[in-house]
Order: C-alpha cells, then structure tokens, then sequence
C-alpha cells in the first residue's frame, strides 16, 4: 500500500510512469460485501475523472468504478470477470484498469492513505 | 428505528444492521453467500419478528375474512394456513398474509412489517364497507394489533426439523408435542403452552426460503432465550440480505415488486391463490389483467436488477420486478412484469447497463421443485 493514492470512491491507484493502475480498496470490498460480478470498461476508452471504468455487482447490488484521473483506458483486467471474489480477498492486488494520464497533475487531487482513512472513518460513521 | 427482541443477539453476533421499515434489523452476519448455503445445505435461522400480527375475531369473522381476502379461510381444518392476498376495492394490491386459526372465529393475520399500520387501517376500513355491503349479517369482530406480542424466528434448511427436534425440550415441547412437530404437515401449526407465559407459542410449518422449515411465534420476553438455543447448536444466524435472495430462488413474490398497489394479485402470478368463484373485496382484478409475470434465468454472466428493461422479439415488452445473482445456480434470475400481447417466447433480451442480454424464460421455482 506504499505510495498508492485514493479516491473519494473508495478506488485506489499505483502510479508507474505515466501509466496509473486503478483497482477497488478493502474498505469498498468490505461495503460491497461478496462481489459476483466484474466487469471493466474496455481498452481504448477515454475517460474523465469520475467516469465509469468499470462495474462489480454484489448478490444484491450493482456498483460502478469511477476514473480518478482521466486518461484512455490502455490495460484492462479481462480475467477479473471470471474470479470476481478475488476482489474480497486480495482487493489491494486485483486491478480493474491501467490508464495513460492525459494529466498526472490530476493526482495532487486524490487523498493520501492517512486522509483517505480518515476519510472512511468518517463515512462508516 | 424500533428493535425486535433479538437486537442484542445481533449486534453481538457482529451483524450489519440496516433500516427495514422502521426496524433495526440484521441484513447479513458472515456474509450473503454463506447464509444462503447455509439454508440450502444444512440450518438457518432468522429474527423475523418485525412482521405483523393482527387478530381478528368474533362472530362473523370467518365470513368477514372470506370477503377480505382472496381465498376463504373457513371450510380448513383447524390448524390449516391460508396464504392470501389483502386487495383494495379497485383490485389493487395492499399486502399478502398468511392467516392462521387461532380457534372458532378467532384468526390470525400475519403480514409484512412495512404494510403492518396500512394493513390495520385498510381492514378496519373494510369492515365498514362490509357492513353497509351486508346488512343483514351482523358480526361482532375485534381487530387487534398483537404485534408487540411476539418476537418470531424462522428456522430453515434440510436439517431444520432435526434442528427443531434437538431443540425440542428446552423450547418447551413434550414428548406427544414432539411426535407432532414430526408429523406436522406443510402449512400447518401446533401450539406450544409455555411454563409463566399466558400466550401460547405457535410453530408452524411454513417459511420463505423454499426449503423445508419451521416458524416460532413466540411471547416476545422468551424470544432471545429460544434464538440462544438454536445459536448454540451451531445454526447459521441468517439476516434480511439472504433472506430477500432465497426467497427469488424459491420463486416466492414480495410485495411493493410483483404486487403492489398497481399490480394485482392476478397481474403478480398469484391467480392460484385468487378463487374467482367467491365473493370478495378487489375481485374486479379479474377485468383488469393487463400483464403478466415470467421468470427469467440469465445465459450469461448480466445480472437483472429490479426496473432494468425487459424486450421480446426487439420491442420493450415490461421491466424487471425483482432481480439477484444466485449463489445456488451461479446465475442472474428475476421475475419480470411484460404486457399480456407479449408473444410468448423461450428467449428474452435484459437491457443491462446499456447491452441488451440474454435470458431464458422458465417456469418458477428457479431452485427446487
């Protein structure tokens, strides 16, 4: 969890480069609850921030994920649809999308891992 | 928010509490797809004590009650339950129940706690209209909320009824009520007298998960003590999340999706239990058919969720009234609602997020027979 950075959303994100890796934190997994489904947007999509990058469905709920930065799509993790459930178990391993950022300045706006668990403590509230 | 006697038991237990209408209530403890297993393989239990009692007795009840609703309740046999529909006038649906015969003219209505104080007003209502409808009948009829004088817990699964035998002597029951319990037939009770307690607890045989299962209604100051038993045993706590899946597998409705004040019990797949040859308050539901319900299994990984889009042979046809993602068959299913022209089709198309998918139409239920 070094260096990663975190969206109000509950989406985390691995800056390589200009190349960031978005999955779903374990505080959204733990929300969600058993995920059965995944699905991410596919490669070539041009996103804003806040976009939809993807969608996870829980027994009784659809969700979606949204873009912390914009970019285009250049990575998407095809098998995320068929162990869905890895998401529960290993949410800080199970990437949805890499993105090419069309502006990493975007990044300054997104919470460290100190203020995004603030964040949650106050949302769980 | 109100608290059914087992609030403690749940907190305690570490379930995630939700607001279901008005009450505080458990929506899962280990997680959904456990408790479903659970209940599919070996014991559930859940706190159902939100929903409602109302008793409704005296004379004329019986044939009060025949009108109400859409099946009668007299000519069963003493410890027969009659599930039923509540209708309005226009046809409309208020709620659904299970009546229960407490004795002569003397029943028991059980309904969904979120229709509970609707369901009061909507009978006493009713039995102004009924009066002035009937006046040569003469009831003397009491309506009672005895809601507050029950907790309720359902036990379900394959194993409940050994589960329930087990539990047997510390819930009160003697030998002869044991060799009852054994022989109780589906949709059928017994009463438990209970030692310092001037309420009676009822089991019934019934239940909302298409298992095997049993339903304790007991005097509300006995309800955690009775909940220990079954916990200690090793039973599954169950809450409303699995319980609102199992239910859909089962193919069971739930009112405000396949019936509601807009959707009739004909319209909501129910016309089994609508006898069209009796009198009763909403039968012009009969002329006023306009769609009808399918049920439909996904042929791909799209799950269908509740208002998405249903098309048949390329034209909208209805929407989705209640849609999961089973555990039991790895599958989305749902219940749809269609326009009564709708061409009769093995296939269907779900307009999920924006793709149009497809589902096969079967008959209900979706797990079980």
């Amino acid at each position: 969890m070094e260096g990663l950075k975190f969206s109000k959303t509950h989406e985390w994100v691995k800056v390589e480069g200009d190349e960031a890796t978005v999955g779903l934190t374990d505080f959204a997994q733990k929300e969600l609850g058993d995920i059965v489904y995944a699905e991410p947007e596919p490669v070539g999509t041009h996103v804003e921030v806040e976009d939809i990058i993807g969608t996870v469905e829980s027994v009784k709920a659809a969700s979606d994920l949204f873009a912390p930065v914009s970019g285009e799509i250049v990575e998407a993790n095809e098998e995320i649809g068929d162990e869905p459930e890895m998401i529960n178990q290993a949410p800080w391993d199970t990437w949805f999308v890499k993105i090419r950022m069309a502006d990493p300045s975007e990044l300054d706006e997104l919470l460290d891992k100190d203020a995004y668990d603030a964040f949650c403590e106050e949302e769980g509230a | 928010m109100k608290k059914t006697p087992l609030f403690d038991r749940h907190v305690a237990l570490g379930a995630r509490m939700v607001d279901y209408a008005g009450w505080n209530m458990p929506v899962q403890y280990a997680g959904i797809k456990e408790e479903i297993a659970a209940v599919r393989k070996k014991t559930g239990i859940f706190d159902v004590s939100h929903m409602g009692e109302i008793r409704v007795s005296g004379q004329g009840a019986g044939e009060f009650l025949n009108w109400l609703l859409t099946r009668r309740v007299t000519g069963k046999k003493p410890d027969q339950i009659t599930y039923a529909i509540l209708s309005a006038a226009d046809g409309g649906t208020v709620d659904d129940l299970l009546v229960y015969t407490m004795g002569e003219e003397d029943y028991m209505l059980v309904v969904n706690a979120a229709n509970k104080d609707k369901d009061l007003v909507h009978i006493r209502e009713s039995l102004n209209s009924y009066q002035t409808a009937f006046k040569d009948r003469q009831p003397a009829i009491a309506i009672v909320d005895e809601s507050d004088l029950y907790g309720q817990i359902a036990v379900q699964g394959p194993g409940s009824l050994d589960c329930m035998l087990e539990a047997a002597g510390r819930l009160g029951l003697d030998k002869e009520q044991e060799e009852k319990l054994k022989g109780l037939k589906r949709f059928h009770e017994m009463t438990v007298e209970l030692e310092g307690e001037d309420r009676n607890m009822i089991i019934s045989r019934t239940g909302y998960t298409g298992e095997n299962g049993y339903e304790l209604y007991v005097p509300a100051s006995r309800t955690a003590a009775f909940w220990d038993i079954f916990i200690e045993a090793g039973v599954e706590p169950c809450g409303l999340g699995s319980r609102d899946t199992l239910r859909l597998e089962a193919g069971m409705p739930l009112y405000g999706h396949e019936m509601s004040p807009d959707i009739n019990a004909l319209e909501g797949g129910m016309s089994f239990f609508v006898d069209l040859d009796h009198e009763f308050q909403g039968m012009v539901m009969k002329d006023k058919v306009t769609r009808r319900q399918l049920a439909l299994v996904s042929d791909t990984k799209a799950i269908p969720r509740e208002g998405y889009e249903v098309h048949v042979q390329g034209k909208k046809a209805g929407v989705i009234t209640s849609g999961t993602f089973s555990p039991t068959l790895d599958k989305g299913i749902a219940f749809a609602l269609v326009d009564l022209d709708t061409p009769e089709a093995e296939k269907v198309e779900v307009l999920v997020r924006k793709n149009l998918q497809p589902f096969s139409v079967v008959q209900p239920p979706f797990v079980g027979k």
